[in-house]
């Protein structure tokens, strides 16, 4: 009897596979209403990954997102606001997708559903590449952007002199703790010395799997491009 | 070692109960890890989670109790060490009870919260990516199968052995095909669009859960308050004591009996008090009333017979228990 209960159950798992195109769905049906409509996305400004320069939408998650749109014949509706604002409306399903830098160890896990990360970046110690690779940083002066994390991380976690500056794109000549994508524009050289890892990610509603998923398929599809869409982003 | 509890033939039957523990045991590891990486947001993949991490406790309580109770009785602990079994039981259905309350509640709220559950896409094999939906049916179907053949296995040696945390730990692998059978609905329903499916599910596990904890919490505070003894499955009182009872009224120098008996583990101990109808060689008599009574069953450990004037009978309960 046991068995009859377990094998229709398996049956019943796999038939749903085999009838699995269109598969997940979304309670609240956003895909549907998405597609050939608008994507309606919050916005808060985290350089590149989003700018609001004279209120206008641009970075590399805004480029993401308004090809995305286009792939499901949508237009953007953007909406710009806190980070609290954005996931409240996106909780009450106002919002179809929140951008702004998100990350995969972002507080909004209970509110939100956050996609797969499509980047994943790095605060590494550098040195010029004119200059050799210290074998060790230990009591290494090196710059770093003032109140950020990767201060806090050089300053506890190693043996190097956190040197505190406003801006690290600005520091010629000496070791800087800095993002990894930039080592080539800036001509400087990793020293092996990996600061802090983000994963970026984007935010959606609640439970709404088929978009998510699609956001997700896009997302795989076209994480390739985003250095690419990076040195757009500093260069403009 | 030889095993004081046991006669030989019941020896074969421990040991293979004792490795089919340890079977489950290795087998709940390897559900419980395929089910960890395919979690996802789901409710229902978290409760049958839950539910079998618990299941691990029987099997451990069972091998705990099996080595610590085949120890003599010694000075310090003069009444032995069956009673170990009745405290491991305790123990593990305390924690059944507790978490089940704990996930039930968290799933119902989950419920009253109109939380809907995101499941996103993973990437397991290479470049691929699949819904983690499709990922969660076949580890809940490992979850399942596997223990519910492992039940069957270790029920009939529970009633040989007469052996309750055994019997208790058979019953949840036996049903562990409606834990896994529910997730599967709450995943597939999540794959339709039905949100409300998984906090449905979840319920249903928990509940599940916090019901095998109670039940097995009333027996092991039962077995500690030297409860009458019942058969395995609790289903009806034990026959023993009448039969130890009915011997004693068979002997010529017997004028009235009565026998109280407790579970100590499985094993039984307890009480005889009879009227003699003389004080003729009363010594020789209870000594060999004594060694025919232990021949009776195997579980019959350790009995005290007792002469008395007159016997006074306990009060019948009523049915509250």
């Amino acid at each position: 009897m046991v068995h009859r209960t377990v094998r229709v159950a398996l049956l019943a798992a796999l038939l749903a596979v085999v009838a699995g195109c269109g598969i997940p769905r979304d309670p609240e049906s956003t895909l549907d209403r998405v597609r050939g409509g608008t994507l309606r996305a919050g916005i808060t400004a985290s350089e590149p990954w989003t700018t609001l320069e004279g209120g206008r939408p641009g970075g590399v998650e805004v480029e993401l997102v308004e090809r995305f749109a286009t792939e499901l014949g949508a237009r953007v509706e953007w909406v710009d606001g806190s980070e609290a604002d954005l996931i409240g409306a996106l909780e009450m399903r106002e919002l179809d997708l929140v951008v702004g830098g998100l990350t995969a160890d972002t507080p909004w896990q209970a509110k939100a559903a956050i996609t797969r990360s499509y980047a994943t970046t790095r605060v590494v110690v550098a040195v010029p590449s004119s200059q050799p690779v210290p074998d060790d940083i230990a009591g290494l002066r090196v710059a770093v952007e003032s109140g950020t994390d990767a201060a806090g991380i050089l300053e506890d976690k190693t043996d190097a002199i956190a040197v505190r500056v406003p801006d690290v794109t600005q520091v010629k000549g000496s070791a800087v703790a800095i993002e990894e994508w930039l080592l080539a524009d800036l001509s400087l050289r990793d020293t092996g010395v990996h600061l802090s890892k983000s994963k970026h990610v984007m935010a959606t509603p609640m439970g709404e799997n088929a978009f998510l998923v699609r956001l997700e398929r896009f997302l795989i599809a076209h994480q390739g491009e985003v250095p690419a869409l990076l040195d757009a982003a500093e260069a403009s | 070692m030889t095993h004081h509890e046991l006669p030989p033939d019941k020896h074969e039957l421990l040991k293979k109960a004792v490795r089919l523990e340890w079977l489950t045991i290795a087998y709940l590891l390897s559900a419980v890890v395929l089910l960890y990486f395919a979690l996802g947001s789901s409710q229902a993949m978290k409760a049958a989670w839950a539910e079998d991490i618990l299941s691990l406790l029987p099997p451990i309580a069972f091998l705990i109790a099996s080595r610590v109770r085949r120890k003599q009785p010694n000075s310090k602990f003069p009444y032995g060490y069956h009673r170990v079994t009745s405290i491991a039981f305790l123990c593990a259905s305390a924690a059944l009870l507790a978490l089940g309350s704990f996930v039930l509640y968290d799933s119902v709220m989950k419920l009253v919260k109109f939380e809907h559950p995101p499941i996103d896409l993973v990437k397991p094999f290479g470049d691929s990516p699949i819904w983690l939906g499709w990922l969660m049916l076949p580890a809940l179907a490992w979850s399942a199968l596997p223990a519910v053949f492992l039940g069957r296995a270790k029920q009939p040696l529970a009633k040989e052995l007469h052996d309750k945390v055994l019997f208790a730990d058979a019953e949840m692998n036996r049903a562990d095909w409606l834990t896994a059978g529910a997730a599967m609905f709450g995943v597939v329903g999540i794959g339709f669009g039905l949100w409300w499916a998984d906090g449905v599910a979840a319920t249903i596990i928990s509940l599940d859960i916090t019901h095998d904890g109670y039940k097995n919490l009333k027996v092991a505070v039962a077995d500690l308050m030297d409860k009458e003894p019942t058969i395995v499955d609790h289903s009806r009182p034990d026959p023993l004591p009448l039969w130890v009872r009915n011997e004693l009224m068979l002997m010529d120098w017997v004028k009235d009996a009565e026998v109280r008996l407790r579970e100590e583990g499985h094993v039984f101990v307890g009480e005889a008090f009879v009227v003699p109808v003389d004080n003729d060689d009363l010594v020789g008599r209870i000594a060999r009333a004594n060694e025919h009574l232990l021949d009776l069953d195997w579980r019959l450990h350790e009995l005290v017979i007792a002469a008395v004037p007159e016997i006074r009978r306990p009060e019948p309960a009523g049915e509250e228990g």
